[in-house]
């Protein structure tokens, strides 16, 4: 299995430019997931590793080779698409096989591996159908199955799991975890759903605009983020953004005060800062505690409550802007009344204006 | 040079080579138009003087205003009215299923391979009968029930969206208007399409006119044209200069409706 | 009860739709069809009919200009339909390339022959198609022959030039068929065939092709049914003679000769129309044979 490394690696249609300068490494047997809002770049920096795109700076290699400019085929890659690309005409069989016939491999050996990739699958019983006679789950296992028959050094995912209804893509998911361990392969996975990217990565690279906003395993992303980008990208459902000052600051510390909350005020370690400087708070909704808890208490109007067996989201306002808070054993909290939780300031994030972490 | 290279470039000269071909006889057309016979004969290329004399020739042989009146009367409402039933039929074929009618259009689908000869001779014979050779009546009425246009309506209909007339179903109207203000400007595309290629068959139609319109003054300027082509000597400049005049319709229409040709094309080939 | 009246209005509305245009099949084209089969068992001169059981038939396998005119037609058949679809493909698959700078202009000048008038390209290949039109000319000019063809007086030449006008005509009217459904193709099948390793020629061959089966079949029956029945572009070039000595006559001009230029024999016109059909019965149905077969290999 391979390794691969970006380095400087840009993309531009004419005079815009997509991808604005990528470093990357990614590990042999490492299971890596591109993640990003739509348009952020990273369906296109997969097609540029495949080489369905041009690089147009910088350079990739792949196993240690330079793979600039390299055709597709002769990069050790293989690749899984969002449509599955199967071909209509040709049994499961055929279609897993159909490339191995031009790479000069003896039909035996061609039958075994089709055979083995099909048992790893379960698609056994499936091998003589069409593959418009197959579910969306099986026709996702066959285009793997194609992919794994040609024992590619680096397996590329591209959003996969999208055309899959919402309990069949929790199915898949496990699937492809498994496989990661049996196959021990070098994955590169291209999602716009963050929950896949926890739960199937072991190096998440979120991307934004074509750059890369932070990389690291998904724990590390979740619990320190670098931007509020990322910190509102991870985790679901998504962070709240308080606007904050700095009404007094030491040396290694600071007291901040929430603007549309006075009252609300949180001792952070901070190292550097003014008072009067804007900051933005992060809080995740499950990280508020009950009244009395943590260092200040905020009672806030609510809109809505959701409630759904063992949590509740709770939807609220505080000075006109949204807040939402996740909490178990709140079964009781209606709508359109008050909630006080409390915020405990080792749960909290500080960013600054430019939405950069501050520490 | 990599052979990607050689292969796109290969492509660019074959297409290069195929749209010439294509184009070239109209080019040659219309410099013919311009010059006199003889020049044509020698294979002259480049535009010359004699374009007016050419048209005079031409107008003062050919009853020119009557015979494109034919042409176009015949062409125009043959297209509205084959537009008109083919598509009502292909609709109707695709709407409202039955095993009967599904029979019935399969019937239909063999019937496209008749050859017209085995009809020309009965259907000339209907007509006489009738007293209607060589009127309007005689040329379009035959061609009004299309069957390729029947089958072409009914491909593109499997792309209308059902939901479209369960919802102006549920708004009251009634099937006949749910096919006027529903579905007629959904399948603009597929009309488009459709008008250029039944236009096309009924301005350029031969044999079936060739039988039926006998006096001169109701030919249509196809039939005019390659009458005259068969002189023992065509005069080819005045010739080329009708040919001209004849082809200018078709060219009209298609590069006016082009787009929604492709679009219609595209939707009926699923 | 409801549900009963609903299938009602279904029938109802069905038929209102399609009425108009069967019963406009039934008058112009079932009816004149039937009369056209019970014609070709009549024997006779003009309107002397007289029963002939298979006489008819028995005079076709005798007859040397019909025998010459399926010779043709089949000819046509057999060298202008293959080379017009495969023709028709190439350009689709090079014009389906969106990298291809120019692709609508090239798309619309391959197409404009099929929009010309009949007449238009009559006129216009037969003038350049002349002794000494300009065709002869270039070749002599680029020494591909040493003298002039005559084209339309040499009874193989004539077929040649024909079949080269049809197919002028015609190749742009099934490449759009084709473009719009390779168009319909979904671009991810080719990127995971070259992802693999599949070669461009085999892409072509085992991908392009059978994914366009139902496309190709269908223009190679249009096709077929509008050969066999060639007429317009014979009649014209010919001036109606299916000259030079009979080399192009077609079926459809002899059933025209039979009907409205000899003294008209009607029932053994109808008798080579259902030839026609028969032909063109046989073939469609060997084409649908060759199409499924292939799929099962």
């Amino acid at each position: 299995m391979s390794s691969l490394k970006l380095s400087g690696v840009r993309k531009s249609y004419g005079a815009v430019e997509v991808i604005k300068g990528v470093d990357l490494d990614i590990e042999s047997k490492e299971f890596v997931v591109f993640v990003g809002p739509s348009g952020c770049g990273k369906s296109t920096l997969l097609r540029m590793i495949a080489g369905l795109e041009e690089i147009t700076a910088g350079e990739l290699d792949i196993g240690g080779k330079r793979m600039n400019g390299v055709d597709p085929s002769k990069r050790g890659i293989a690749m899984v698409f969002q449509s599955y690309a199967l071909y209509p005409h040709m049994t499961v069989r055929e279609n897993m096989g159909f490339a191995l016939r031009f790479a000069k491999v003896p039909k035996e050996q061609i039958e075994r591996q089709v055979l083995e990739a099909a048992r790893i699958l379960a698609l056994d019983p499936l091998l003589d159908r069409f593959p418009k006679e197959l579910s969306g789950g099986q026709r996702q296992r066959v285009a793997i199955g194609r992919a794994i028959v040609r024992q590619p050094e680096v397996f590329l995912f591209d959003e996969p799991l999208s055309n899959l209804d919402a309990e069949l893509r929790v199915h898949m998911r496990i699937e492809i975890a498994r496989l990661h361990k049996e196959l021990q392969a070098t994955i590169i996975y291209v999602t716009h759903d963050q929950v896949e990217a926890m739960t199937l990565a072991d190096k998440i690279v979120v991307l934004r605009d074509g750059v890369i906003e932070q990389v690291g395993k998904p724990l590390e992303l979740y619990d320190n983020p670098a931007n509020q980008f990322v910190a509102g990208f991870i985790g679901s459902p998504k962070m709240n953004f308080l606007p904050a000052r700095i009404v007094q600051k030491d040396a290694g510390t600071a007291v901040i005060e929430l603007v549309h909350h006075e009252g609300v005020r949180l001792s952070l370690p901070l190292a550097g800062g003014a008072v009067g400087d804007l900051v933005t708070l992060g809080i995740r909704p499950e990280h508020f505690g009950l009244p009395g808890e943590g260092a200040a208490d905020m009672t806030l109007e609510v809109d809505v409550a959701e409630h759904l067996g063992s949590t509740s989201y709770v939807y609220a306002r505080a000075a006109g802007e949204p807040i939402i808070i996740e909490r178990e054993e709140s079964r009781d909290q209606g709508d359109q009344e008050r909630i006080t939780v409390s915020v405990d300031p080792s749960r909290t994030y500080l960013f600054d204006q430019a939405g950069q972490r501050i520490r | 040079m990599t052979w990607a290279v050689f292969r796109r470039a290969l492509v660019y000269v074959l297409l290069s080579i195929a749209a010439f071909v294509s184009v070239f006889p109209f080019f040659w057309m219309i410099i013919g138009a311009t010059n006199t016979s003889a020049d044509i004969i020698r294979g002259k290329t480049s535009i010359g003087g004699a374009l007016l004399t050419n048209a005079a020739t031409f107008f003062t042989q050919v009853d020119a205003p009557r015979i494109f009146f034919n042409s176009a009367f015949i062409a125009i409402v043959g297209t509205v009215l084959t537009l008109i039933i083919s598509s009502l039929a292909g609709y109707g074929f695709e709407m409202f299923r039955s095993r009967f009618r599904e029979r019935i259009f399969a019937l239909l689908l063999l019937l496209l391979s008749i050859p017209f000869a085995a009809m020309m001779v009965p259907l000339f014979v209907m007509f006489s009968q009738a007293k209607l050779v060589n009127t309007y009546v005689a040329v379009i009425a035959p061609t009004v029930a299309s069957i390729f246009i029947i089958f072409y309506f009914r491909q593109a209909t499997k792309a209308f969206p059902r939901e479209l007339r369960d919802a102006a179903r549920i708004d009251g109207l009634s099937e006949w208007q749910i096919f006027l203000y529903v579905y007629l400007p959904v399948m603009r595309s597929t009309y488009a399409a459709a008008t250029i290629i039944v236009f096309m068959a009924n301005w350029n139609n031969y044999l079936w006119p060739l039988i039926v319109l006998q006096t001169a003054d109701n030919k249509t300027i196809t039939l005019i044209l390659s009458a005259l082509t068969s002189a023992y000597t065509p005069d080819y400049g005045m010739l080329l200069f009708g040919t001209v005049l004849a082809t200018l319709p078709t060219l009209v229409i298609f590069f006016v409706l082009q787009r929604r040709f492709v679009e219609g094309m595209l939707g009926a080939v699923k | 009860m409801a549900q009963a009246r609903l299938e009602r209005k279904e029938q109802i509305n069905g038929w209102a739709f399609v009425a108009p245009a069967l019963v406009l099949l039934g008058l112009f084209m079932i009816y004149p069809i039937v009369w056209s089969l019970w014609m070709s068992f009549q024997v006779g001169k003009g309107m002397n009919l007289s029963f002939g059981g298979f006489a008819n038939i028995i005079r076709l396998t005798k007859d040397p200009v019909f025998l010459r005119a399926l010779g043709n037609t089949f000819t046509f058949f057999i060298v202008q339909v293959p080379i017009m679809i495969v023709l028709a493909l190439l350009f689709a698959v090079a014009l389906n390339d969106a990298t291809l700078r120019f692709r609508g202009l090239f798309r619309t000048a391959i197409f404009v022959p099929c929009v010309t008038s009949l007449i238009a390209y009559s006129t216009v290949f037969k003038s350049m198609f002349a002794t000494d039109g300009i065709i002869n000319q270039t070749l002599m000019a680029l020494h591909l022959i040493s003298g002039p063809i005559s084209w339309f007086g040499d009874p193989f030449w004539a077929k040649v030039a024909i079949i080269i006008a049809i197919t002028w005509r015609w190749t742009g009217y099934n490449m759009i068929f084709y473009l719009a459904a390779l168009q319909n193709i979904d671009r991810s099948i080719y990127e995971a065939a070259r992802i693999d390793g599949v070669p461009a020629w085999a892409r072509f061959r085992y991908l392009t092709i059978p994914m366009l089966k139902p496309v190709i079949l269908f223009t190679t029956v249009v096709s077929t049914i509008g050969t066999l029945q060639l007429f317009d572009e014979v009649y014209n070039f010919t001036a109606g003679t299916g000259g030079p000595s009979d080399s192009t006559v077609t079926l459809s001009l002899y059933i025209y000769n039979l009907t409205f230029k000899f003294m008209p024999s009607f029932g053994y016109s109808a008798t080579v129309s259902w030839v026609i059909v028969l032909v063109v019965a046989v073939l469609s149905f060997l084409q649908f044979l060759v199409a499924r077969d292939r799929r099962r290999a």
